[in-house]
């Protein structure tokens, strides 16, 4: 039981890059980009539901090795997920109790994310694409998508850490 | 000072900071090769990823079966039509190649640029950010990868080699944004060779920018562009594209043609490595200076 949320995230980690891009709508000719952003939001959803040295942890962890598979640079991600879910674990009762916004947390520090990413591959030189270019082609629908995961993921990660997990101090 | 950020937290925020823009320094550094607890880590998780990608690529092509079906009788037709063309090819083909072989037997000619092996490798990942064009092959070091090497499908080259582990690699593919993904090429078209290099995708079309071309010489639509074997890495003669559009460049100093690309960039799924074989090439070469 003690191994399950690192498995999970683990998990969450590979199929980003394979499952997940297999079937991306946006190899098979669909001109929207969907970035899934599972293994963040629910690193987010630990730093609120557990607490948020819980969360930095996985969040430095995971952000390393996102860093090393994935990423052309070292230290993006380290730095972001550990930076952001240390801002957006707000871990108080009247979060947790309340899903939905939970929910708009998460979304808000996916988005966070997103454009953190996006300003340091700019500084960079790593890309240059504009924003009006990435806001409707690869931002909106980005968010629209990890928004409705959280959304729909917020009521039973609720139950789970609060019942099962045991990690909760309430 | 707000409780929010204490002053023992703002230090470790920028000692945090202080060690991302190092990380970044050292990581931006072109001629790194990995380090230990890079290769682990790509390794390991390399090992997972080659497990899951397999069910992934089978489901998928099961789906583009199904959708293959609806056109399979206009399919059908037109390979019909290539198949007479097929049969006189190959008789030319055998009668060049013999012919070939005869003259390179006069003149006692080893290695040549054409010269290369391939590697299959299995695609296990690709970057989900799409931030950069990366995509992992389950080959590494030890399969005898090196960095800077050619990577193609059936179709045509797809990149070069940009990192290497133990057990695994990434692929570097053309349209990845990155300045430094550069890469010699050549057109033919008439009786002239037009060299340039393939830089990257333009962000309008999306097709790959054959630059640095010469002012001086007719670039037409239609041409194929290949690799050129004048970077010293990738052999000559991979297809890389077929030149779409040409534009005299902001100064007016060279040109830039959009290539559209023979090769897929998305449903990667096999790749192969190509193995020039530069060893014997520079042993050839140290033979003949003695």
């Amino acid at each position: 039981m003690r191994f399950l949320l690192p498995a999970v995230l683990f998990f969450f980690l590979v199929i980003e890059g394979t499952w997940l891009q297999v079937f991306a709508p946006d190899f098979r000719g669909a001109d929207w980009q969907y970035i899934p952003r599972f293994l963040f939001m629910l690193i987010l959803f630990t730093g609120i539901y557990r607490a948020k040295s819980h969360g930095v942890f996985y969040a430095v962890i995971f952000g390393m090795m996102y860093d090393i598979v994935y990423a052309p640079v070292l230290g993006v991600y380290t730095f972001g997920f550990g930076f952001i879910t240390y801002l957006f674990s707000i871990s108080t009762p009247f979060m947790r109790r309340r899903p939905l916004y939970t929910a708009l947390l998460v979304l808000v520090g996916v988005i966070a994310l997103e454009y953190y990413v996006y300003g340091m591959m700019v500084l960079l030189g790593l890309t240059t694409l504009t924003h009006e270019m990435l806001f409707l082609q690869r931002f909106l629908p980005s968010f629209l998508l990890n928004g409705a995961a959280a959304l729909a993921a917020a009521f039973p990660l609720r139950w789970w850490f609060n019942k099962v997990d045991g990690f909760n101090e309430e | 000072m707000s409780p929010f950020f204490s002053n023992r937290r703002l230090i470790v925020l920028l000692v945090c900071l202080i060690f991302l823009v190092g990380l970044v320094g050292y990581s931006l550094n072109q001629n790194r090769a990995l380090s230990w607890p890079e290769q682990f880590v790509s390794d390991a998780v390399g090992t997972v990823q080659s497990v899951f990608s397999r069910p992934a690529y089978w489901l998928s092509s099961s789906f583009d079966g199904i959708g293959d079906l609806q056109n399979l009788y206009e399919e059908n037709q037109m390979l019909k039509a290539h198949l007479d063309d097929y049969a006189s090819q190959r008789a030319e083909l055998s009668q060049l190649r013999r012919r070939n072989e005869e003259l390179e037997g006069m003149f006692d000619m080893r290695d040549d640029l054409l010269d290369y092996s391939a590697q299959e490798a299995v695609v296990i990942h690709r970057s989900p950010d799409r931030w950069n064009q990366l995509v992992g092959i389950n080959l590494g070091a030890q399969d005898g990868i090196e960095e800077d090497m050619a990577v193609i499908t059936s179709q045509g080259l797809i990149g070069k080699i940009s990192r290497v582990s133990q057990f695994s690699s990434s692929v570097q593919l053309l349209s990845d944004q990155d300045v430094t993904n550069r890469i010699s090429a050549m057109a033919t078209g008439g009786n002239q060779s037009i060299y340039g290099f393939i830089e990257g995708i333009d962000d309008e079309s999306g097709l790959l920018r054959f630059t640095k071309i010469d002012v001086d010489v007719e670039v037409e639509p239609g041409q194929t562009v290949t690799t050129s074997g004048l970077g010293g890495v990738f052999p000559d003669a991979l297809e890389i594209g077929e030149i779409v559009d040409v534009q005299s460049d902001e100064f007016g100093l060279s040109q830039t043609a959009l290539v559209e690309p023979s090769a897929d960039f998305y449903h990667l799924d096999y790749v192969m490595v190509i193995d020039r074989g530069a060893d014997d090439a520079s042993a050839v070469l140290e033979e003949e200076e003695e």
